[in-house]
């Protein structure tokens, strides 16, 4: 896959001028055996991927710098004994081994063959992370007079880690960088496009640039990478709104090798760019015109047509967007490589489309949906035969789907991590009790979804086991859910970390609310009123305060729903966790009785017993169907077993 | 046939006889014999000339080839397995016991051999000998004479001490 391009192409150009200077070790064989390895260095894990490098891209600068500092072949390397008798490919290999910069730091200093490779792994990618770093780059920066020339080693400018310091006087420090590969400037809001534009002059190794959330998009960016950086292959540029088709135009009549393009909120992108972005660049794997209103079926049928590599498309809110797309698309049309897909709020899209598309990519793993009204059942049936391919799907605002949907899709594609049916109205407990059998579930979306009640929300836990895959959960008006069930929720779930319970009445209290964040500053008072999110550390606080509400309440026997409802809940809960995980120190267990622990520890030991007779368990256990004494009667809302397991 | 070798020749003149599968970690040596369409079972075919390995080299390598014989390692391609694996536990006492002048012999055979895995193993084995050692240590360590005037080596200092651990 995606490799550590440069540090590949700096060895292959070092094992030239190796060979230039004749090796003693090496100095027979090259012209009898053709010899060929493949090095690939990737020990930067952060950036963006899936670029591809040119081995010769680096050359350059090597050139350069064994022009500066000439390459020979000091006393060492006759020694048999030094370790500078290898040659510096291998050392460079060696020395990729050690990722700490602050380990690398005194490689350094050992002798000018090391420094000289040393330097380039130290300034690849500057960790601009916190002051102390970026005040002693910025003097490094600023000096003219330094020991090496070390913005031609700097490969990686990520400033996203740093965006409080970044202005145009700060990027400015970093301009002249012309061997820049990747620069990325998420979120970096105080810049205007002026030091933008200046840092690109003579990046002609470019490969990648991320402007997310960056204000100042304009045409003179756009022009600039037009203009210097052929062998650009990502363009990030969401919310370019102030972009023009003429300069959208240069960049893929220039920039013809990329692969990966964001250009989100721009009414200018018309049909017309559209057309030449698929007729100009035959490597695009990644489309994302979110919002922008003025391209039309007619470009986006020639785009799936073209572009059999595509992996990623996105279109938002686009009222041009039908069903026609596919309607001129070749009959034998495949899109085996599409992943992702998101159509929201494009509300002319129809079952016809979804039925479509699922045909031609049967490997989609993201679909999303959401507010396309007009989706029904028949889109979740054709869904379905994504089976284990399908790993997340939105379809929030489609308000036509029932029961029926949810339970084919979901018996289909077990292995969905991330699900959302806000809005959907109709939906019951039924579908969360089949979300139950997910097991690799970390997301569910259900806001709105008012049929939803405690007795789906206990119905869940029951049927999950014990080390819970669950990260986020939304059920903001959910209006019928009570304090209880969330407890429960918040019990079984060790690793949840988001829980939204905004506009239900029972948790608008004072002691709950303590451990809600903040809302969003741009809420309304009575948007402020309802807000009830919890998140991080929120979760884990108000775990605690109910754990210790209701075990205070169990002591002193008043019940807050019927008490012996409560603990048969309880106890169904630990023992069903018993068989699956094997853990007795859950934190719910250790909130029991005396008494009923102990009651518990019998009766797990009893069917633990029979489980050793049977056959190991796969699945959730119906504590029904086990004949034990003192068994615990279940409250049986639903009686359907379980799904199938991976 | 299992029992036919491939005969291999060093270059202080010493010729090996090894089994097809050995010879084959070596990716160099097994495009050379599919280019010369090598037939061991033919008894006069000559012996692939080695002018870049040494005997007592070639030994230790073939010796590592014997123990992995049936060692399954990770894709060439997959980066990231590779570079997060850790040193095969025989690997590291095999490179342990050799003298550093044979250690380095190994890993330039592995580099010329085109051996993966061994190559691998060499500069891990020496990078963990690296790690933790200050300049003037790592030069007494492997021999390395240090060419920085003190001007130059505190320059140097000076500009990268951002990469200081904090």
């Amino acid at each position: 896959m995606e490799s550590d391009n440069s540090l590949e192409s700096s060895v292959s150009s070092l094992a030239r001028v190796n060979r230039d200077t004749n090796t003693p070790a090496y100095n027979q064989s090259h012209n009898n055996y053709h010899h060929h390895h493949h090095h690939h260095h990737r020990h930067h894990q952060n950036d963006l991927n899936d670029f591809d490098m040119d081995h010769d891209d680096s050359e350059l600068n090597l050139r350069e710098r064994f022009g500066q500092e000439p390459f020979q072949h000091d006393e060492d390397f006759y020694n048999t004994n030094s370790m500078n008798r290898l040659p510096p490919e291998i050392l460079l290999q060696v020395f990729s081994n050690i990722s700490q910069k602050s380990q690398l730091l005194p490689l350094l200093t050992v002798c000018k063959k090391w420094a000289n490779l040393v330097v380039e792994l130290l300034w690849f990618r500057p960790s601009l992370m916190d002051s102390t770093s970026i005040k002693g780059i910025t003097k490094v920066m600023t000096t003219d007079d330094t020991f090496w020339d070390y913005k031609s080693y700097i490969r990686r400018l990520n400033l996203s880690f740093v965006v409080d310091k970044v202005n145009d006087d700060f990027l400015n420090l970093f301009s002249g960088c012309s061997n820049l590969e990747r620069l990325t400037l998420v979120n970096c809001s105080k810049l205007s496009h002026n030091p933008i534009v200046k840092i690109l002059q003579g990046c002609s190794k470019l490969q990648s640039v991320d402007m997310t959330g960056v204000k100042d998009i304009n045409d003179a960016i756009f022009n600039a990478l037009s203009e210097n950086c052929p062998r650009l292959q990502g363009l990030y540029a969401p919310q370019c709104q102030n972009i023009t088709n003429e300069a959208f135009l240069n960049i893929i009549n220039s920039c013809t090798m990329l692969k990966r393009v964001k250009v989100s909120d721009c009414s200018n992108i018309t049909d017309d760019g559209i057309i030449k972005l698929t007729e100009n660049c035959k490597l695009l794997i990644e489309v994302d015109v979110h919002n922008c209103m003025n391209i039309t079926d007619f470009s986006l049928q020639k785009l799936f047509t073209d572009l059999e590599q595509l992996r990623e498309f996105r279109i938002s809110h686009n009222p041009n967007v039908s069903d026609a797309i596919f309607k001129y698309t070749p009959e034998d049309m495949i899109l085996d490589r599409l992943r992702i897909l998101d159509f929201t709020g494009c509300i002319r899209i129809t079952d016809k489309s979804v039925e479509r598309i699922v045909q031609c990519a049967p490997r989609l793993r993201n679909v999303i949906l959401s507010k396309c009204l007009s989706i029904t059942d028949a889109s979740l049936r054709a869904l379905a035969t994504l089976g284990k391919n399908l790993h997340y799907i939105h379809l929030g605002h489609c308000s036509n789907i029932t029961d029926f949907g949810v339970t084919t899709l979901v018996r289909n594609c077990h292995r969905l991590q991330y699900i959302d049916l806000a809005c959907c109205a109709q939906l019951t407990n039924t579908s969360l009790l089949e979300l139950a059998y997910l097991p690799r579930l970390r997301r569910i979306g259900l806001v709105k979804c008012a049929n939803i009640n405690d007795s789906g929300i206990i119905g869940l836990i029951q049927r999950r086991s014990y080390d819970d895959t669950l990260e986020r959960v939304h059920l903001s008006y959910c209006t019928n859910l009570t304090l209880f069930p969330i407890y429960q929720l918040l019990l079984a779930c060790p690793r949840l970390t988001h829980l939204s319970l905004t506009g239900i009445s029972v948790f608008l209290r004072d002691d709950i609310l303590r451990f809600c964040r903040s809302p969003p500053s741009d809420f309304n008072e009575h948007q402020k009123q309802l807000f009830c999110v919890f998140s991080g550390q929120g979760v884990k606080d108000l775990r605690k305060y109910l754990s210790s509400m209701y075990s205070e309440t169990n002591e002193i026997g008043l019940p807050l729903r019927g008490r012996e409802r409560i603990i048969n809940d309880e106890l169904n809960i630990q023992a069903e966790r018993f068989f699956r995980g094997g853990i007795v120190n859950a934190p719910a267990f250790q909130q029991l009785l005396p008494q009923q622990q102990q009651q518990l520890r019998l009766q797990l030991l009893q069917t633990q017993q029979i489980q050793q007779q049977v056959q190991p368990l796969q699945g959730p256990i119906d504590l029904n169907q086990i004949n034990a004494p003192n068994r615990i009667q279940v409250d049986n809302d639903d009686d359907e077993v379980m799904g199938e397991s991976d | 046939m299992s029992s036919q070798l491939i005969k291999i020749t060093t270059s202080d003149e010493e010729t090996f006889k090894v089994e097809r599968s050995i010879v084959e970690r070596s990716v160099l040596l097994k495009h050379l014999l599919s280019d010369l369409e090598y037939d061991e079972t033919d008894e006069d075919a000559e012996p692939i000339p080695l002018p870049n390995v040494r005997a007592s080299v070639f030994k230790k390598v073939l010796e590592w080839a014997e123990h992995h014989k049936n060692t399954n390692f990770p894709d060439d391609e997959d980066e990231d397995a590779r570079k997060s694996a850790p040193i095969d536990e025989w690997d590291r006492e095999f490179l342990k016991v050799v003298d550093q002048e044979m250690l380095y012999e190994i890993i330039l055979a592995a580099n010329y051999l085109n051996i993966r895995p061994l190559l691998d193993a060499g500069c891990k084995t020496v990078a963990e000998m690296i790690r933790g050692k200050s300049a003037e240590e790592i030069r007494r360590t492997f021999n390395i004479v240090n060419d920085f005037s003190p001007e130059e080596e505190a320059a140097i200092k000076r500009e990268n001490e951002w990469a200081e651990d904090r």
